[in-house]
C-alpha cells in the first residue's frame, strides 16, 4: 500500500534543518530554565533560605501565669490555672458536616453555631487555629479527647486562665481583665505589650499590673503547614507573676457582703423591688494608723471571672451596663452622696479650734430656725430645748449646727473638712476615685458667678446642699477624727515573689495632720462615743459588746416626688428613698478600724447603716480575741457566716465602670430645700 | 527472521534506555520524599501506586518495543480511535471530579483516558503523514486532515473540561507544525488575524463577569489566593534549595506541607529543594538529552512513519516538562500540567512509557530499510 510514500526518506518525511531548529529550540528553553534556577537558588538563594526558615521556625509565646492577689492573711482572692481551650483548625478538616455535628455533641452546643463560628476561612486563614470554647470542663475534655482521633482538625490547647474562687464577693477591689487597647499600647507603660495581650483594665488588676503580668517565655519551634507543631527547638520558661498580698480581710469582707443580703422580712416587704436582690450601697472598713483597708464593697457587685479570657459576653455585659443600679460602678470610691448629719463632725471640731464654742456653749433648739425670711427645721419638731455640743452629736441636732455654721461661715468649714481628708481624692490604690465636692465661697463664685448665700452655710452645716463625700473619704476622716491625721488609704500591701521574697511593700503615708487641738477632737470623740453607746443616741445599733465604739449616723436626702413628702417611707419606691449613712470607730480610745457604711436608698442612718457596720465591727473583734491566744490566725474563720455569691448578676467591664456616671441619688441631693429634715431611727427607741 | 531479531536487538538503543530508567529511578525517589510526610513507613500509599503503574507501563513499554512498524501503523487508527472513545466514554462515566470529567473509576482502578490520547493522537498523525507528507503541505487548506485528527481528541477533552490537558495535546499536535511547507506568511496571517480577534473580543467586547467566566471555564476552581500562596511557596522551596539541596527527605517546604500539591504538579519544586541547584540542573540536563536523542532518533529513523512517530514522542515529553518546569519557577502561570516520569500519576507513567517504547522501538530498527 502506498507506493509513492513508502520511497519518502526520512529527509523529505522531516526536514533535518528543521529538525535541528527544534533542537535549537528545545535547548533554549532548558537554558532559560537553568537560568532561573541559578537565579532563584543561587542568587536569591540565600533570602529565600531565611524565608523558608521563618515558614517552618515559629516562635510561639508561652504565657506567664498571672500573679496572685492575696488577702492580708494569705488566702487567695484570684489566681490562675490552666484553662483548656478547643480548637479547630479549617484545613486539617475532613468531614465538617461530621465533625461538627460530633462536636456539637461532644459539648451539648448547637452544631450549626459552631460551623458558624469556623465559616469558609480562605487562603493562608485557612491553617489559622479557631478557638471554639475557651474554657472546658474536665468533662467536656475528656470527651472531646476521648473521639479525638476521629476528629482531625480539632485540638486541645492548655492555657492558663484567671480564676476568682469568691465571684463577685470583691469585684470592684479585683477589677477586670481585658485585652490591651490600641491607645494604651502606644503609652510607654505598655512597651513590650502586644495586640491581643490580656491585662488588667480596672481594679488591682489593672493598679498591679506590672507585678501581676510576669515575663512571658517562649518556644521556637518547627511547624508543618497547618501550623502544628513537629519538632522543639529551643525553650525559655516564663516567669510566673509577683502574688499581690492586699490589705483586705476576707473574713471581714464576707461579713460585710452579708449583712448587706436582705433578711427574708425585708427581701418581701421593704427593700425589695424587681432585679434587686440585696441592699444597695458601699462599705470601706480600714485601719485608720495605716490606711491599709480591710473591706471594701460595693453592692451590686459583678463576678471578674466573666472578663477573665480577655472578653465577655454581650449578653452579660448588657445586663451589667443597662441595668438601673450599675453593678460596674465602684460606690465606694466613686458614688458621691452628701455626707449629711455625719459632717457634723467636723463641723464641731472646726468651731472648736476657731473658738466660736467650747464643749460647754448651748444653743437652744425649738425645732427650727430662722434665717433670712426662711426657716430651718430640726429633724425633731419638737425641738431638743437647751443642748451642748455633746447633747447636739449623740442627738444629732440641727439647730444647734446650723448656729455653728452661722458663726463659722462656709469657707471656714471647707477649710477644716479639707484638713480631715475630704474634698479631694485620697489617692487610693485603685482608678476611677472621685474627689468629692467641699463647696467654698470663691468655688460658687467661679462655678455658678454667683456669691455664696448665708442660707446655703446653713444647709451646709448639716451636710446638705452642695456638700458630696464618698464612703472612703468619710472613713479616712472620720479615722482623721479618731487618730488627729488622715492616712491615705490603700489596698496594696505587699508584693512578693513566688518564693516569697519580698518586692515591695506600701508604707503608711499620712495625708494631712488635723489642726485641731487634742482637747478639741476629744469632745468631738466623746459626742460620737455617746452617738452609739448612750441613751438617745441616735447609733445604738451600732454597740459592740466589749468595746467602746464611736460613729455617726447621717442621711443623705435623695429628691423627691411631692407625692411621696408624707407618705411613709417604706411606702415610697426605692429610688426615691434616701440614702442612709453610718460611720464609726473602735475602740474609741485606741482606734484600729474604721468602718463607713452607706445603705444607698436605705432610708434613715441609725437604722439601715448602723446595724451593717456593726457587723463588720463585731466580726473584727471577734477575729481578734480569737486570735489572743491562738499564735496563727489563717485557718481561724469564727463567725462561719459566709458571703452570699451571685456569679448570675455579675460582670463589669474596664471601660464602662469609667464611663458609668454616678449613681442617681449623688447628683439629686436638693440644695436646702425646706432645710434638713433629719429623722434619725434609734432616737429613743434605744 | 532470527538473524534480524538478533541483529536488531545488537542495535537496542541501550543509551537511551539508561537515560529513561535514570530519569524513572529519579521520579520514583523523589516521589517517596514528596509524600513522605504525613504518611506511615517508608512507602507512602502514592508511591505504592505508582510502582503498580511502573509494572503496567513496563509491559507496555515492551509491547510498544516489539511490536513490528509495520503493524504499528496499521494499528495506528483503531489505537487513536479506541482512546477516543474511551474520552468520550468519561463524559457519561465519569464523575466530576475538581470540575472536570477526566477520571474513569472502577473498584481500586482509576483511569485517566485523556492521557492515552497524546499517544493515540501522535500515532494517527505519523499514519496521516505517512500518507500525505507534512513536506507536501502548502497551503493553510491542506491542513484540513491533520485539523480534523487533532480536532476529535481536542474536542472530547474540553467536553472534559480538562482544559490542561485540551492544551497540551493540543500542543503535542503542533509539533508537527514547523515541519509542513506553508509559507510564513500565512502564519503571520493566521496568527495576526486570531491575536487581534481574541484580544478584541477580551477587551471591548466580554464584560468583566464573562471575562471571569472565561477564566473559570478555562481552569476550573481557579482559585488566585490560593495558585498565588503555591506560586510563594514553591519560589521559597527552590530558593531555599540553594546549590547543594537540603538533602532527600530533609525538604523543609516539602516535608513540613508547605508546598501544594506537591506530588504531583510541583514536584519540580521538590527536587530543587533538595538537590539545589545541582541536582535540578542534573534532571534538566537528563531531560534534555532525553529529548534531542529523540530528535536523533527521529532524523536517523529510515522509515518515514517511525520518524513522524519518534518526532511526536518528543512532543509528549518535551511540552508538559517545559510547561511545568516554567510554570513551577514561575515563568509561567498556575495551570495543573504535571511532569511526565516525575509527578505522581499512573495513567500518565504507563502513557510516558509505551511513549519510551516507541521510542526505543524505532531507534532500535534504525538500519532497516
Amino acid at each position: 500500500m502506498a507506493r509513492g510514500l513508502r520511497s519518502v526518506t526520512n529527509v523529505e518525511a522531516l526536514s533535518g534543518g528543521r529538525l535541528a531548529l527544534l533542537a535549537i529550540a528545545i535547548f533554549a528553553t532548558f537554558a532559560i530554565f537553568l537560568s532561573r534556577l541559578f537565579q532563584l537558588q543561587i542568587a536569591e538563594g540565600d533570602d529565600l533560605r531565611r524565608q523558608s526558615e521563618r515558614n517552618s521556625i515559629r516562635t510561639v509565646r508561652i504565657d506567664a501565669p498571672r500573679g496572685e492577689l492575696l488577702d492580708r492573711e494569705g488566702r487567695v482572692i484570684a489566681t490562675t490555672r490552666p484553662a483548656f481551650q478547643l480548637e479547630v483548625i479549617p484545613s486539617e478538616l475532613r468531614r465538617p458536616a461530621t465533625t461538627f455535628e460530633a462536636l456539637g455533641r461532644l459539648l451539648q452546643r448547637d452544631s450549626g453555631e459552631l460551623r458558624a463560628r469556623v465559616g469558609q476561612p480562605r487562603g493562608r486563614a485557612r491553617f489559622q487555629p479557631i478557638s471554639l470554647a475557651g474554657d472546658m470542663s474536665f468533662e467536656e475534655l475528656a470527651r472531646v479527647e476521648t473521639h479525638r482521633f476521629a476528629l482531625p482538625g480539632v485540638v486541645t490547647e492548655a492555657r492558663p486562665r484567671r480564676e476568682y474562687p469568691d465571684g463577685d464577693l470583691a469585684g470592684h477591689v479585683v477589677g477586670a481583665l481585658g485585652e490591651i487597647r490600641a491607645d494604651q499600647l502606644e503609652a510607654p507603660r505598655f512597651e513590650g505589650y502586644q495586640q491581643g495581650d490580656v491585662i488588667g483594665q480596672s481594679g488591682i488588676e489593672a493598679v498591679a499590673e506590672q507585678w501581676l503580668r510576669g515575663v512571658a517565655g517562649g518556644r521556637n519551634v518547627i511547624v508543618n503547614v497547618a501550623g502544628r507543631e513537629v519538632d522543639r527547638l529551643d525553650e525559655v520558661e516564663p516567669v510566673p507573676g509577683d502574688a499581690v498580698v492586699l490589705s483586705l480581710d476576707l473574713d471581714l469582707q464576707r461579713e460585710a457582703v452579708a449583712a448587706f443580703q436582705l433578711s427574708p422580712a425585708e427581701a418581701k416587704a421593704e427593700v425589695a423591688e424587681p432585679g434587686i436582690t440585696e441592699k444597695l450601697g458601699a462599705l470601706v472598713a480600714l485601719d485608720p494608723r495605716t490606711g491599709e483597708i480591710l473591706a471594701l464593697v460595693s453592692r451590686p457587685s459583678y463576678d471578674p471571672s466573666a472578663f477573665a479570657g480577655g472578653g465577655i459576653d454581650p449578653k452579660v455585659w448588657r445586663e451589667l451596663t443597662h441595668g438601673e443600679w450599675k453593678p460596674l460602678q465602684d460606690r465606694a470610691i466613686s458614688g458621691q452622696f452628701p455626707p449629711g448629719s455625719t459632717y457634723k463632725a467636723f463641723v464641731a471640731a472646726a468651731a472648736l479650734q476657731e473658738g466660736i464654742i467650747t464643749p460647754q456653749t448651748r444653743f437652744f433648739c425649738p425645732g427650727s430656725f430662722a434665717y433670712g425670711n426662711r426657716v430651718y427645721r430640726c429633724w425633731r419638731k419638737e425641738g431638743h430645748g437647751s443642748v451642748d455640743l455633746h447633747t447636739a452629736l449623740v442627738r444629732s441636732c440641727d439647730v444647734y449646727f446650723y448656729e455653728v455654721g452661722k458663726r463659722l461661715g462656709v469657707d471656714r468649714i471647707a477649710h477644716f473638712a479639707k484638713m480631715f481628708g475630704l474634698g479631694r481624692t485620697t489617692g487610693i490604690d485603685l482608678p476611677e476615685e472621685k474627689p468629692g465636692l467641699i463647696p467654698t465661697s470663691d468655688w460658687k463664685k467661679q462655678r455658678f458667678g454667683e456669691p455664696w448665700m448665708g442660707g446655703e452655710t446653713i444647709s451646709i452645716s448639716i451636710g446638705q446642699g452642695y456638700d458630696l463625700v464618698t464612703p472612703l473619704q468619710l472613713a479616712v476622716s472620720y479615722g482623721a477624727i479618731a487618730t488627729g491625721r488622715a492616712m491615705q488609704p490603700h489596698l496594696l500591701k505587699r508584693v512578693e515573689k513566688p518564693d516569697g521574697t519580698v518586692v515591695s511593700e506600701t508604707q503608711p503615708k499620712v495625708l494631712s495632720e488635723v489642726g485641731v487641738k487634742p482637747e478639741f477632737l476629744a469632745a468631738v470623740q466623746s459626742g460620737l462615743r455617746g452617738v452609739v453607746e448612750e441613751p438617745g443616741g441616735t447609733g445604738g445599733r451600732a454597740r459592740v459588746p466589749g468595746v467602746s465604739v464611736a460613729g455617726k449616723t447621717g442621711t443623705a436626702q435623695v429628691i423627691r416626688l411631692d407625692a411621696n413628702k408624707n407618705v411613709p417611707e417604706e411606702k415610697i419606691p426605692l429610688r426615691y428613698r434616701d440614702h442612709a449613712w453610718f460611720v464609726s470607730w473602735a475602740p474609741v480610745e485606741a482606734p484600729e478600724i474604721v468602718v463607713a457604711v452607706l445603705a444607698e436608698h436605705g432610708g434613715h442612718g441609725g437604722a439601715a447603716a448602723a446595724p451593717i457596720a456593726q457587723r463588720v465591727l463585731a466580726k473584727y473583734f471577734e477575729k481578734k480575741k480569737l486570735a489572743v491566744p491562738a499564735t496563727e490566725t489563717a485557718g481561724v474563720d469564727g463567725g462561719s457566716i459566709t458571703a452570699q455569691v451571685h456569679p448570675a448578676a455579675a460582670t463589669p467591664a474596664p471601660k464602662a465602670a469609667a464611663a458609668a456616671p454616678a449613681p442617681k441619688a449623688a447628683a439629686a441631693p436638693q440644695p436646702a430645700a425646706g432645710a434638713a429634715d433629719e429623722p434619725e431611727a434609734g432616737d429613743g427607741a434605744d | 527472521m532470527e538473524q534480524i531479531e538478533r541483529r536488531v536487538w545488537r542495535d537496542f538503543d541501550w543509551p537511551l534506555f539508561c537515560l529513561m530508567a535514570t530519569l524513572v529511578a529519579l521520579g520514583l525517589g523523589n516521589l517517596v520524599s514528596a509524600t513522605h510526610a504525613g504518611s506511615v513507613g517508608l512507602l507512602s500509599s502514592e508511591v505504592e501506586r505508582q510502582l503498580v503503574a511502573l509494572g503496567i507501563g513496563v509491559v507496555g513499554l515492551v509491547l510498544a518495543l516489539v511490536v513490528d512498524l509495520r503493524r504499528l501503523e496499521r494499528l495506528a487508527i483503531p489505537i487513536y480511535l479506541a482512546t477516543c472513545a474511551l474520552v468520550a466514554s468519561t463524559l457519561v462515566l465519569a464523575p466530576m471530579h475538581r470540575g472536570s470529567r477526566s477520571w474513569l473509576m472502577y473498584g481500586p482502578i482509576r483511569l485517566q483516558p485523556s492521557e492515552f490520547t497524546k499517544v493515540g493522537l501522535v500515532l494517527a498523525m505519523s499514519w496521516l503523514f505517512q500518507r500525505w507528507p507534512p513536506t507536501a503541505l502548502t497551503r493553510l487548506r491542506d491542513l484540513w486532515r491533520p485539523g480534523l485528527v487533532m480536532a476529535l481528541p481536542v474536542g472530547l477533552i474540553v467536553a472534559q473540561r480538562d482544559m490542561g490537558v485540551a492544551v497540551l495535546t493540543l500542543l503535542v499536535g503542533a509539533t508537527y507544525l514547523p515541519f509542513v511547507r506553508i509559507p510564513w506568511r500565512a502564519w503571520a496571517l493566521v496568527a495576526g488575524t486570531g491575536i487581534a480577534t481574541v484580544t478584541g473580543m477580551w477587551f471591548f467586547v466580554l464584560a468583566d463577569y464573562q471575562r471571569s467566566r472565561v477564566l473559570d471555564f478555562l481552569e476550573p476552581g481557579r482559585d488566585p489566593l490560593a495558585s498565588g500562596y503555591q506560586v510563594i511557596q514553591s519560589r521559597i522551596a527552590i530558593g531555599s534549595g540553594g546549590v547543594f539541596g537540603k538533602g532527600w527527605m530533609e525538604g523543609t517546604q516539602t516535608q513540613l506541607r508547605f508546598l501544594p500539591t506537591q506530588h504531583t504538579d510541583f514536584i519540580f519544586s521538590v527536587i530543587a529543594e533538595e538537590w539545589g541547584f545541582v541536582g535540578s540542573a542534573v534532571v534538566l540536563g537528563l531531560y534534555l538529552t532525553l529529548l534531542l536523542w529523540g530528535i536523533q532518533v527521529a532524523r536517523r529513523s529510515r522509515d518515514p512513519f517511525g520518524a513522524y512517530l519518534a518526532l511526536g514522542v518528543v512532543g509528549i515529553f518535551f511540552w508538559p516538562a517545559a510547561i511545568n518546569v516554567a510554570m513551577v519557577i514561575g515563568l509561567f502561570p498556575v495551570i495543573g500540567v504535571a511532569l511526565p516520569l516525575f509527578s505522581y500519576g499512573g495513567s500518565a507513567m504507563i502513557a510516558s512509557l509505551i511513549g519510551l517504547g516507541f521510542l526505543l522501538n524505532i531507534s532500535m530498527r534504525r538500519f532497516r530499510s
